[in-house]
């Protein structure tokens, strides 16, 4: 008897560079909610002890609501870079990532900026140690975000916007907004309640 | 309800005994590097799997060999300072042991065996990722490197008699190959869970697949909510190592970066590289006795439970009052609770034997022979577990903590030669099964002891003694100890010539020939 091999059907469940990105960005967050937990616990302890946490007025919250104000912004731009890459609109496309990239950056020297206005020696105390260590893994987080956008945006120079493309630029954003939420629990357990 | 989500027959018709299936199309089948370039170049997961699990067993042989000197040293034939050259190289050594028979042993030896295995049970070509799958391997391999390099250099997770300067750079180096490792196994494990979820079969739901694979799934989830909280843990005593001086977390002189890393060995964390084991015991029994369950659907839920009773980051004490967290009631049921599912895998496993063939040759194959002791030791390191947690016995800060340690230690090794038994094709060809039964029996024997000798010494401990500097138990149970970790050493040694034999040509040859 003959039998007629038909070809396999297309899966449907291909976005796995989504999937993957989304299990890499879930470790990401519970990497930095762990370091805050810990940042959040040393405080309690010193404060439970009657010690000072930081000294007064040297941790301003004007910069960092103005990096999240920025970092807000970025959240719409980047969306919009996913919307553009889903329309294979490349003109929109550029411009978001781009925007996104320098709004990236704009964050990076605020941070630069509050270092320097805080003026924290590291080895200072728990408080300035566990300060560094927070921001630091966040800004060095806010690059990664940054350079996978760039190495997107590259990609996509250099061809056309495909499904594969917009899985990427889509996985990007998903790092990216995890970024904006690691910040704003930055900003809450930092900088506003100090 | 989507096409998706439904079982169909035909994938489980064309799923064979061990759970591999036929991938949908062989259509663009990978063309894999040659010659030296292949360990390089590969994107080809079962190859990748292949280094990972030669390179745990190497691994597993050097850290044997520090485990026989520390027993040797516990026997009072001569004292560790002597042994070691001081106590503090005694501690270096002491947790080398413990993390590395996780980090560079156990986890990467099922991550190698998933990557090979996974994507056929799935029906998948290869991998979701196939370099980010070698880039793994090879970054789990240079951060080993650096993690042992670092530790017999002076480094370490910490001290206990104080450090120069020097030493400290070294600590640095290690805490970087530590961080080196646990990156790179977190990326395989996305990789393995990738695939389980977006490259399976089409028509195989979610609870379709076979127990290896879901076993491997949950897996990646505890390892994604466990190991990145070990990585902020070291950004923390990094930041104060580099910060000098180091004024809380990162003192190199004290034992402080061990006891913020510590939890990871210890329960409820270690039992995360145990689940695998379950999956492995399913499927190998149900391979060499030709069943499957009548309740597949109870497998699945006994290994989800497993694995949610492995998720360890929130465990650690250092950050709060020890007796705070684990006299707790949570750290307590999580503790009694572990002992469910493992009862219930040897349920599980005593109705394939049931409904399968029970002729002796099966029976003793080497395959149900590793399912059993590893089950075995699984289910008294799950006990022991219990035991610890019971509060009036005190023995949380004893030697029973390592007693758990070596039962699940041993019981990964155990499973892993009984998963190179189950799916040959994909590993490394048939294992003689004259060399195979022989390491398994060493391994148990030498698990066993182990576990017997560090529950007895914890019991008979005056004080705690969970570094175990002082020399606790009787000197008959140390060398019942030292006796144990010869018996694991031997049965390693035996694991890779059974490998050995196995990739050797000749065998390949006559073993299609019969």
């Amino acid at each position: 008897m003959r039998t007629t091999e038909l070809p396999a059907a297309e899966s449907t469940r291909p976005r796995t560079v989504v999937v993957g990105s989304l299990l890499a960005t879930g470790a990401t967050f519970v990497a930095f909610a762990a370091l805050v937990s810990v940042y959040v616990q040393q405080r309690q302890h010193a404060r439970a002890l009657g010690e000072e946490w930081f000294p007064s007025g040297t941790v301003e919250l004007g910069p960092a609501g103005m990096m999240m104000m920025t970092l807000m912004l970025s959240v719409v731009t980047v969306q919009w870079a996913v919307q553009a890459a889903r329309a294979e609109d490349r003109p929109h496309g550029f411009i978001a990532l781009g925007v996104t990239l320098m709004f990236g950056a704009a964050v990076i020297n605020q941070f630069w900026f509050v270092y320097q206005d805080t003026a924290f020696a590291i080895d200072g105390g728990r408080a300035e140690l566990l300060f560094y260590a927070v921001t630091g893994s966040f800004i060095a987080m806010l690059i990664a975000a940054m350079a996978t956008l760039t190495v997107t945006t590259i990609r996509s120079l250099m061809g056309p916007f495909g499904r594969d493309l917009a899985h990427a630029v889509q996985a990007s954003a998903m790092f990216w907004h995890m970024c904006v939420l690691c910040y704003f629990l930055v900003w809450y357990v930092v900088f506003i309640t100090k | 309800m989507t096409l998706t989500e439904s079982p169909v027959a035909e994938s489980e018709a064309a799923a064979d005994t061990d759970g591999a299936v036929e991938p949908e199309s062989s259509a663009g089948a990978l063309e894999a590097p040659r010659g030296l370039a292949q360990p390089f170049m590969t994107s080809d997961a079962a190859h990748v799997g292949r280094l990972f699990v030669v390179a745990s067993l190497v691994m597993a042989l050097g850290k044997a060999v520090i485990g026989v000197l520390l027993s040797f040293g516990r026997t009072d034939a001569v004292a560790p300072d002597d042994l070691f050259g001081g106590l503090n190289a005694y501690f270096r050594l002491w947790t080398l042991y413990r993390v590395s028979f996780v980090l560079l042993v156990v986890m990467p030896l099922l991550l190698g065996l998933a990557l090979a295995v996974v994507p056929s049970q799935v029906g998948a070509r290869n991998v979701a990722f196939g370099r980010a799958a070698l880039a793994s391997f090879w970054s789990w391999l240079i951060g080993a490197v650096i993690v042992v390099a670092s530790v017999l250099a002076g480094g370490g997770w910490g001290a206990v008699d104080g450090v120069t300067g020097n030493e400290s750079d070294a600590m640095a180096l290690t805490l970087l190959g530590t961080g080196m490792v646990i990156v790179a196994l977190l990326l395989g494990a996305i990789v393995v869970a990738t695939t389980v979820i977006s490259l399976r079969q089409t028509g195989m739901g979610l609870l379709d697949v076979p127990p290896f694979s879901w076993s491997m799934l949950v897996t990646a989830a505890v390892w994604l909510f466990s190991l990145p909280v070990a990585i902020a843990n070291i950004v923390v005593i990094y930041a104060d190592l580099r910060g000098r001086p180091a004024i809380a977390f990162g003192r190199p002189e004290s034992p402080d970066i061990w006891l913020q890393l510590d939890w990871l060995v210890e329960q409820p964390a270690v039992y995360a590289m145990a689940v695998p084991v379950l999956g492995i015991i399913f499927q190998a029994v149900g391979a060499s006795v030709g069943s499957r369950s009548s309740r597949p659907e109870a497998i699945l839920i006994v290994i989800g439970l497993f694995g949610l009773l492995a998720v360890g980051g929130w465990s650690q004490d250092y950050f709060t009052a020890p007796q705070d967290l684990r006299d707790g009631l949570v750290y307590v049921a999580f503790g009694l609770a572990a002992v469910v599912p493992v009862v219930a895998t040897a349920g599980g496993v005593g109705e394939l034997v049931l409904r399968g063939s029970k002729t002796r040759d099966r029976l003793l194959d080497a395959r149900v022979l590793g399912a059993g002791a590893a089950l075995k030791l699984l289910g008294a390191a799950a006990l022991v577990g219990a035991l610890r947690v019971i509060e009036p016995l005190d023995l949380l800060e004893t030697s029973v903590t390592w007693s758990v340690f070596h039962g699940v230690v041993v019981a990964g090794l155990i499973a892993a030669v009984a998963a190179l038994g189950t799916w040959p094709q994909l590993l490394f060809g048939p294992l003689q099964q004259k060399l195979a039964r022989p390491a398994i029996m060493l391994l148990f024997g030498g698990g066993g002891l182990l576990v017997l000798a560090d529950l007895i010494s914890g019991f008979i401990a005056d004080d705690p003694d969970l570094m175990a500097l002082a020399l606790d138990g009787s000197i008959a149970l140390n060398v019942v100890a030292l006796i144990g970790s010869v018996l694991v050493l031997g049965g390693l040694a035996a694991v890779l010539a059974a490998v050995a034999s196995a990739l050797r040509p000749s065998t390949a040859h006559a073993s299609e020939a019969a």
